[in-house]
């Protein structure tokens, strides 16, 4: 148990705060909904009420969407491009999909490598391009679910303030809609952009995500 | 008594297409109906009672009750032709006017009634608003 603790620590870490985090956003969104509702003088809801309401639903699809597009662009960027300096990047010249030899597969495949990995064919294909897919599927379905959820939520709003609601096609091309997604796509896109250039000349010892205290700032590709 | 709230959300989910209409619409439907059979049949007190708290108060004016004033409005209504639900509110078209109502742990309660579109603006309404 100790041992399962100590090897996992990290995605226990940080599966503990998801948690905290959703079960405070549900909290303070119970809080909030209520208090427009009384502003609005509507009737409060209870947090269970709230939590499988399409006001949740849009709040926390419309940031997860924006988290698997950001690590689905940082994977799939990363193949083609690179940052000279950044621990995040491969070193210039390595770009692109890389020979079989780097990827362990073919004629170079390892004894503990990953059946799909040794199966060759479309399996091989499948399984080379698996993170991204599934990054990919679950932006995708996160997005429809804003879509869906928003368009929910938005006609509840415009109901209370005595306006017509929206068809899901009006509603993907509304401000509302573009609004919640490109305020996170922004904050994102600035994370990656910051964490790329900032780790080309400052240090964090110890974390595999910055180079070598010691590291040159023209060294590339290289994790501490 | 919110059940709808998760009803909306879960038919939107699978759909895409609308809120739970039919049996909250319905409801709201009736209720609609009920606040303008009061009114044309001069019972004030049950008129106002179908009312939200906010709406009931905009009916009040110059020391009149809502009770002695609702009767005196003049909304053409007619059979409803449709209702959209969408959360805790609900939107219902009636042959003449249109009707919006917001659901309280008692029922729907209307919030504006006697209600006109104004273009992208809100609605123009008789009562609430």
């Amino acid at each position: 148990m100790k041992r399962f603790v100590r090897d996992n620590a990290l995605s226990l870490f940080f599966l503990v705060l998801f948690v905290l985090s959703l079960a405070g956003q549900s909290m303070a969104g119970t809080a909030d909904y209520n208090a427009r509702q009384l502003a609005q003088g509507g009737a409060t809801v209870s947090w269970a009420e709230y939590v499988v309401s399409s006001d949740f639903a849009v709040d926390v699809a419309e940031n997860w969407q924006s988290e698997y597009l950001q690590f689905l662009l940082f994977i799939l960027a990363t193949v083609w491009l690179v940052q000279r300096g950044s621990p995040e990047s491969k070193e210039p010249g390595k770009e692109g999909r890389e020979s079989d030899e780097d990827q362990q597969v073919g004629r170079y495949i390892e004894p503990d490598s990953p059946s799909w990995a040794k199966a060759g064919g479309a399996r091989l294909k499948l399984y080379g391009n698996s993170l991204g897919l599934l990054m990919g599927l679950i932006f995708a379905l996160s997005w429809l679910a804003q879509s869906v959820a928003g368009r929910a939520a938005y006609n509840g709003e415009q109901l209370s303030q005595l306006q017509d609601p929206v068809s899901w096609g009006e509603y993907v091309v509304s401000a509302d809609f573009w609004n919640r997604t490109l305020q996170n796509w922004q904050s994102e896109f600035l994370a990656v952009l910051s964490m790329v250039v900032l780790s080309i000349y400052l240090r964090q010892r110890g974390s595999p995500e910055s180079k070598p205290v010691g590291a040159a700032h023209t060294a590339t590709g290289v994790e501490g | 008594m919110r059940k709808p709230i998760m009803c909306a959300a879960a038919v939107a989910l699978v759909t895409g297409l609308a809120g739970c209409a039919s049996a909250e619409g319905d409801a709201a439907g009736q209720a609609a109906e009920r606040f303008y059979s009061a009114i044309s049949g001069g019972r004030g007190e049950q008129a106002c009672a179908l009312l939200t708290p906010r709406a009931a108060e905009s009916v009040e004016s110059g020391g009149e009750t809502c009770a002695q004033a609702v009767t005196t409005l003049v909304m053409p209504g007619g059979e409803v032709r449709g209702a959209q639900v969408w959360g805790d509110d609900a939107q219902v078209r009636l042959a003449r006017d249109t009707v919006f109502l917001h659901r309280f742990p008692q029922g729907w309660l209307v919030r504006a009634a006697g209600c006109r579109p104004h273009g992208e603006l809100p609605y123009d309404c008789e009562v609430g608003g």
